[in-house]
């Protein structure tokens, strides 16, 4: 049983990762019905600036206000970074067929990741231990601080995220403009403003996904924003796209399946069954588990 | 008609570009390793190793007269590009290929080299790798298997393992050693209580690590790369599981315990001896000079076992005073009296293998260097 434990405990703390990059997807989608596929290299870019921060602002302070600050002034710079993104690769295609944004989305991603590579080298990067190496054990289940921390603070964004969404002004435009751009426009709506607040949001959620990642397994590398984004694309599609529980819901839920099937069948096939799990959800449920609003395709 | 002189012409201008590749007057030397990827690090070594040694080579006049081009070509460490840098390099005219760093990499381009005829020496450690019949492969490391028969001598016989996991990646290399590891424990009268894959660069081993873990090993042994060694040393003490680390010749890099950081030490790596414990005069001298140029000592051994390879071609051809390569290959499987090389004596096996060969097991401490644990 304690093995059963270990594999949950393992699994919530990939997902919650996996679940803070899938919510850049599903509000870029949710809003502008675009794939943003260059937001795994985004994470992937974050993981590096916070490195950077860490070596060249920060003087390679260990102390908790130095980790504070690598994720705040990580999460600055990249939404900064998201803004740019959307104002010179999707505001332009905005009136655009869809497939012009989806290549446009394709290649920004090509240019973050060789950006990445042309700044910080094609090597693997090694993050420092920012996080004292403490762990406990209880009945041979082993939890980390760090995975502690984790799933703490994802749970804490994503709390705090829903609040927004569902409970401020802010959020309320936010949702109307999903549900629709025109009549949120009508009803006094800045709906370019609404597109780059999810760009922020997005992209600092994601910053702190990507720090997490480097924290959590400390070797990044310029090219693992793929198969990080995928993971959390998936989690996305899982949830059902578009919906924001639903990204935290399948984000988590991805999680807990790679690791029992790694776990209890063999890690070969963790990533073929992580495929079949996303063939099975668009046959039998595309809409995803918490299913997108649907009212727009009328 | 004149399809005939369409094709004459073009059959001349053929001729006369073939002819401009064979009277160059530089000697062209590839180097096929991972330059960018997650083997950049050892990739960059072998390309700045390579380069060097050509610098030095040069300086004193080249070899019979000609000064050695290098051409690097990236294969990222994936078989894919591996084979594209084979076509590559041996269109440009090459005549020697250095590399590369992976066993997967060298396998996906010898064909293309053997049809060619152009020299390959790479520090691929996988069996399959001299089991072709290729002349124009020449390993300058030495075999898996080498490595696995004192593994499990080591494990069985020394420290008295009761326990043993096995852990690899699916690259030849790595599957290969690990494969022949757990033969030998066999052999040798050793338990093998689980023989588990991961998959290379996925990061995540806790799932694997957990299942082991329930197994109660009381040693762990990783046949795999650095990158992913450094990982699972990492993830194994914090799952607290209370076993030996022991990992393959491929996790001697620096970035292992980078990667494992306070959670390396006590770990052990099983290697032929480092380059700064080379007691050789042409390896001091060379570190010191790639040292001074690239302001950090060579990533590894593998490096160093790649220009060593270099170097014995060279040395053929000089020899024979002949840039034949066919000619060097036949010196090299017969070499009377073996070269000094930077990693120790050098020479070859008909079959291409290196000769010879010691490893030690290597002891990271607590400042992350290694203390010599047990030596052949």
């Amino acid at each position: 049983m304690d093995i059963f434990f270990q594999q949950l405990a393992n699994g919530l703390t990939i997902g919650s990762i996996f679940a803070l990059v899938a919510l850049g997807y599903t509000m870029v989608y949710g809003v502008m019905r675009l794939i943003n596929f260059a937001h795994g290299d985004m994470v992937a870019a974050s993981a590096f600036v916070g490195l950077t921060i860490y070596t060249q602002v920060m003087g390679q302070a260990t102390s908790l206000v130095a980790v504070v600050a690598i994720f705040f002034l990580a999460a600055v710079v990249m939404a900064g970074v998201g803004i740019i993104l959307e104002r010179l690769a999707y505001r332009p295609l905005r009136e655009a067929p869809r497939l012009s944004a989806v290549v446009s989305a394709l290649g920004a991603s090509l240019m973050i990741q060789n950006g990445i590579m042309l700044i910080w080298g094609p090597q693997m990067r090694i993050f420092p231990e920012l996080i004292p190496n403490i762990s406990w054990e209880i009945n041979g289940v082993v939890i980390s601080l760090i995975q502690v921390l984790i799933l703490t603070l994802s749970l804490a964004l994503m709390v705090a995220l829903y609040l927004f969404v569902e409970k401020t002004r802010m959020g309320a435009a936010i949702r109307a403009s999903a549900i629709d751009q025109d009549a949120a426009r009508l009803m006094g709506i800045n709906v370019n403003k609404i597109i780059a607040i999810i760009f922020i949001i997005g992209s600092s959620l994601g910053a702190v996904g990507g720090l997490f990642i480097g924290l959590y397994y400390r070797g990044i590398t310029f090219n693992m924003g793929w198969q990080y984004g995928l993971y959390a694309f998936i989690a996305a599609i899982l949830g059902g796209i578009g919906n924001i529980p639903g990204a935290m819901l399948g984000g988590m839920l991805l999680g807990l399946f790679q690791a029992f099937i790694a776990g209890y069948v063999s890690s070969t096939w963790a990533d073929a069954f992580t495929f079949i799990l996303l063939i099975l959800i668009l046959i039998v449920r595309p809409t995803g588990l918490l299913g997108e609003r649907v009212a727009e395709k009328v | 008609m004149k399809r005939t002189i369409r094709n004459m012409l073009l059959t001349l201008c053929a001729i006369s570009m073939m002819a401009g590749l064979s009277w160059a007057d530089t000697l062209k030397v590839g180097v096929q390793a991972p330059i960018t990827g997650s083997y950049a690090n050892e990739g960059q070594g072998i390309e700045n190793g390579v380069r060097l040694m050509a610098e030095q080579i040069n300086a004193k006049g080249g070899v019979m007269g000609k000064q050695i081009e290098v051409i690097a070509c990236d294969d990222q460490g994936t078989a894919m590009a591996a084979a594209i840098c084979a076509k590559d390099l041996v269109n440009k005219g090459v005549s020697m290929v250095v590399g590369s760093y992976t066993s997967t990499c060298a396998e996906a381009a010898q064909k293309t080299y053997f049809k060619a005829g152009v020299l390959q020496t790479s520090d691929g450690t996988a069996d399959s790798l001299t089991e072709h019949g290729y002349w124009t492969f020449l390993r300058n490391s030495f075999p898996n298997s080498a490595e696995a028969a004192f593994a499990a001598s080591y494990m069985v016989n020394v420290k008295k393992y009761q326990r043993i996991a096995v852990i690899s990646d699916f690259s030849s290399y790595a599957a290969g050693l690990a494969e022949a590891t757990v033969a030998e424990i066999k052999k040798a009268g050793g338990n093998v209580v689980t023989y588990a894959k991961i998959k290379a660069g996925a990061q995540n081993f806790t799932p694997v690590l957990t299942n082991i873990k329930s197994k109660k090993p009381d040693v762990i042994f990783f046949a795999g790369y650095y990158s992913d060694g450094g990982q699972l040393r990492s993830q194994q003490k914090a799952l607290k599981i209370n076993a030996d680390f022991i990992g393959g010749d491929a996790n001697d890099n620096p970035d292992f315990v980078k990667l494992a950081g306070s959670n390396a030490e006590g770990a052990f790596i099983i290697n032929v001896p480092s380059p700064d414990v080379l007691p050789y005069p042409i390896a001091k001298t060379f570190i010191a000079d790639y040292q001074k140029k690239f302001g950090s000592m060579p990533p590894s051994i593998w490096g160093l076992m790649n220009i060593d390879g270099m170097r014995a071609i060279i040395h053929a051809m000089e020899h024979n005073q002949s840039f034949d390569t066919k000619k060097a290959a036949d010196y090299l499987h017969n070499m009377d009296k073996p070269l000094d090389g930077i990693t120790g004596q050098i020479s070859f096996a008909a079959d291409g293998n290196r000769k010879g060969g010691a490893y030690v097991v290597k002891r990271i401490t607590a400042d992350g260097s290694y203390s010599n644990e047990y030596a052949q």
